[in-house]
């Protein structure tokens, strides 16, 4: 096992330097996502739930990322994340079912859509501060539900609007089973949370920061507060509205009861349990709270039958790290890490002693 | 249903009017004033009233149209109807400013807590009807919101005393965050605990409606919404007068005012923390009881409407004060109920976008003043 030969160590520094690599661990975050498909190709019975369970996941963590860059670098607290998810699938699917556009005008629009939502509640932002923004956007929230509601001839009001599960891609219908649209959202995830770590360890990312921290000092060394609160609100809509497009490309369905405050309380519970600030701490924090309930606990008949049992873990999730580990559950993690890492330091060293002697 | 011709575009006209003026007197006339931030606040604060006053007396104009003979009956019909939601509303948002006051925070679980105390009430009318038959329905009702309401008081002071205390995030985020838990804890616990058969709550009574005049027009009140409306009234005055002269009160304001120098002073900041949280508890799960029979059952969504509407209220009133929310509280039902008529089903849409016009205005508030910020 131990490496003397020059070819075995060249061989093991670059190893590491692909598993140094900033972006390995996103790639096996979407591996392990991806597994469950795989497993399916290869003739393993897999329960449709559970691929379902990670496919919702994985569109709540694109969600959540967005949420993370206005909560965790920007500071700014919104509830109206549910109401921008909700305009997605529903551009999605009245553009496909009405329109008949395709899949990449849909996306062109909602992401121009979500440009001018984010620049009207950027511009909000600016005047309103702190929990006045989180309950002005919680209004703003409220209203789009109305709309959902009550514009019956785009949404179909409260019966929801349903697609039968086709997509186009150019002119032609294009029937594209849900597997495809999995795999899909595994790698636009995977480029979401490259995109997320560029953005956040840029400039940009760095002046945000610093307006979290203090709009004063931020302003003081020539941070822009209007350009950052604005182009933070405008990626975090953007994520959102691409997440409903996707939501709605996997479940077909939107309805809604889903975009209620329930939602955006959900993935803003995600962010603070795993960690505002690191997209492993969000990855992390959205299995807890959607995926441990969508992909375990719905296995068992018991919390099948009880699905009170599982909205009531989350929120006691909710309450205790907030109460004893206020960075989210990815700092627990690194914390009991390094500390493993340091007592197996400990015992290596002990063990040399008694190998070879202490030096002494 | 009505014939609303003309109406929108008359508001958008009044509303353009409004703005022009305004910037039009900024530019020319501020200048004259010593005091510009007093005379800029006090000009918004006319052309707000001015806006207001405009938009009910072009929903007037318009029943006037469709109904020529009855329109101010029905009109004051209208908001009549409203005594119970108003009630309601008041008692709730009284809450959430409280405790925003004392723990700067908003408090999410407000509802839910309230919603407990409903169950619990439900739960002892239930028991009441199988043993203690001569009971009346007013009597029953009245000892079951008093058995809710203590609960959810105890249930307050062991959401703050236990769980806030201890938290180690104490940053408002993170007990907003904590309130927003013990909203999933409560909505998942809840059908546990009680079960899942429905609970109904009675009206207060089932007497005939009161009737009376009002500015020579008769009206009729429900007895119900006429009892809400008293032990409103009372629970608020109590309230009111307690912040205002005794004690509890003063450190209430005291601490509102500054938590870390109030615990300096001597004022015991645990205590009125708690006892906050209690009495908005206690005043929420009263409006609760008083707002099923409405929904006939009490189900763990009662109060999330309300829950919604009573931010409103503490926004457009402002937080800051006690007495500005309850103008909203008695706005924003009105509003609701009247715009019904006008245009049916987006009614709370429209409402929620005239206060987000208000307070991209007025960012503090209708009656909030603005804190100068140190740095």
């Amino acid at each position: 096992m131990i490496c003397r030969t020059e070819v075995c160590k060249d061989r093991k520094a670059r190893i590491k330097q692909i598993t140094n690599h900033p972006y390995f661990g996103f790639f096996i975050i979407t591996f392990l996502m991806l597994i469950v498909q795989l497993l399916r190709a290869a003739g393993v019975p897999v329960s449709n739930t559970l691929v379902r369970a990670f496919g919702i996941t994985m569109i709540y963590i694109i969600v959540a990322l967005g949420f993370s860059i206005l909560l965790g670098y920007a500071g700014l607290a919104s509830l109206g994340t549910a109401g921008f998810v909700g305009i997605g699938t529903y551009i999605l699917g009245y553009f496909t079912k009405n329109l008949e556009a395709s899949v990449f005008i849909v996306i062109l629009v909602s992401i121009v859509g979500a440009i001018v939502i984010g620049l009207i509640v950027g511009f909000i932002s600016l005047r309103i501060e702190g929990m006045y923004l989180a309950i002005i956007t919680l209004g703003l929230s409220e209203i789009l539900n109305e709309v959902f509601k009550n514009a019956v001839s785009i949404t179909n009001g409260t019966n929801g609007l349903g697609l039968d599960s086709q997509l186009i891609l150019f002119k032609n219908l294009i029937f594209i089973d849900h597997n495809t649209i999995f795999i899909v959202t595994a790698i636009i995830m995977f480029f979401m949370m490259i995109l997320t770590l560029n953005l956040i360890k840029s400039p940009t990312g760095r002046a945000l920061l610093a307006m979290r921290n203090s709009t004063s000092a931020a302003q003081a060394m020539g941070v822009s507060i209007l350009k950052y609160r604005l182009m933070a609100f405008i990626v975090s809509t953007v994520y959102a509205m691409l997440g409903g497009v996707i939501y709605m490309s996997y479940i077909s369905f939107s309805i809604p009861t889903t975009w209620s405050l329930a939602f955006s309380l959900n993935i803003l519970a995600a962010v603070i349990v795993g960690g505002s600030q690191s997209i492993y701490g969000i990855v992390l924090g959205t299995f807890m709270i959607f995926g441990l309930n969508l992909g375990v606990f719905q296995q068992f008949d018991f919390f099948k039958n009880n699905p009170a049992i599982s909205v009531m873990f989350n929120g006691l999730l909710i309450i205790l790290v907030i109460m004893f580990y206020p960075g989210g559950l990815i700092r627990l993690v690194t914390t009991t890490y390094y500390k493993l890492k340091k007592a197996l330091a400990k015992l290596k060293t002990k063990w040399r002693e008694y190998r070879y002697g202490s030096d002494n | 249903m009505f014939d609303t011709t003309g109406f929108w575009k008359d508001i958008f006209i009044f509303i353009l009017v409004l703005v022009v003026v305004y910037t039009l007197l900024k530019i020319f006339v501020l200048k004259y004033f010593k005091n510009k931030d007093r005379a800029k606040s006090i000009g918004l604060n006319i052309a707000l009233v001015i806006g207001i006053v405009y938009l009910f007396f072009r929903i007037f104009k318009v029943i006037d149209d469709n109904f020529p003979d009855f329109s101010t009956m029905f009109m004051m019909t209208n908001i009549v109807n409203q005594a119970l939601q108003v009630s309601v509303l008041a008692l709730a948002t009284t809450g959430i400013v409280l405790i925003f006051k004392t723990s700067a925070t908003t408090n999410f679980a407000q509802g839910m807590i309230a919603t407990f105390g409903a169950f619990v009430a439900a739960k002892l009318i239930q028991y009441f009807t199988l043993n203690y038959t001569d009971l009346t329905v007013t009597n029953m009702v009245f000892l079951a919101m008093i058995g809710g309401a203590i609960t959810a008081f105890l249930f307050g002071i062991f959401v703050d005393a236990v769980i806030i205390r201890n938290s180690k995030d104490k940053t408002p985020i993170g007990k907003q965050m904590i309130t927003m838990g013990l909203v999933l804890v409560l909505a998942g616990a809840m059908p546990l605990i009680f079960g899942k058969i429905l609970l109904p709550i009675p009206k207060m009574s089932y007497e005939p409606n009161i009737a009376f005049k009002l500015f020579g027009i008769d009206l009729f009140i429900t007895v119900h919404a006429y009892y809400a409306l008293i032990i409103t009234v009372v629970l608020l005055v109590v309230l009111f007068s307690m912040l205002r002269f005794t004690k509890w009160g003063l450190g209430v304001r005291a601490t509102a005012s500054n938590e870390l120098v109030a615990g300096m002073m001597g004022v015991n900041t645990k205590i009125i923390t708690s006892m906050s949280w209690a009495i908005a508890g206690l005043l929420g799960a009263v409006a609760a009881v008083m707002l099923t029979p409405n929904a006939t059952n009490v189900t763990v969504a009662l109060m999330t409407p309300t829950q919604v509407n009573a931010f409103m209220a503490a926004i457009l009133g402002s937080f800051s004060s006690f007495l500005g929310p309850l103008v909203a509280t008695v706005l924003i039902p009105v509003l609701t109920g009247l715009l019904s008529l006008i245009v049916p089903l987006w009614q709370n849409a429209v409402v929620y976008l005239f206060i987000l016009a208000i307070v991209l205005v007025k960012p503090m508030g209708l009656f909030g003043k603005k804190i100068a910020k140190k740095v």
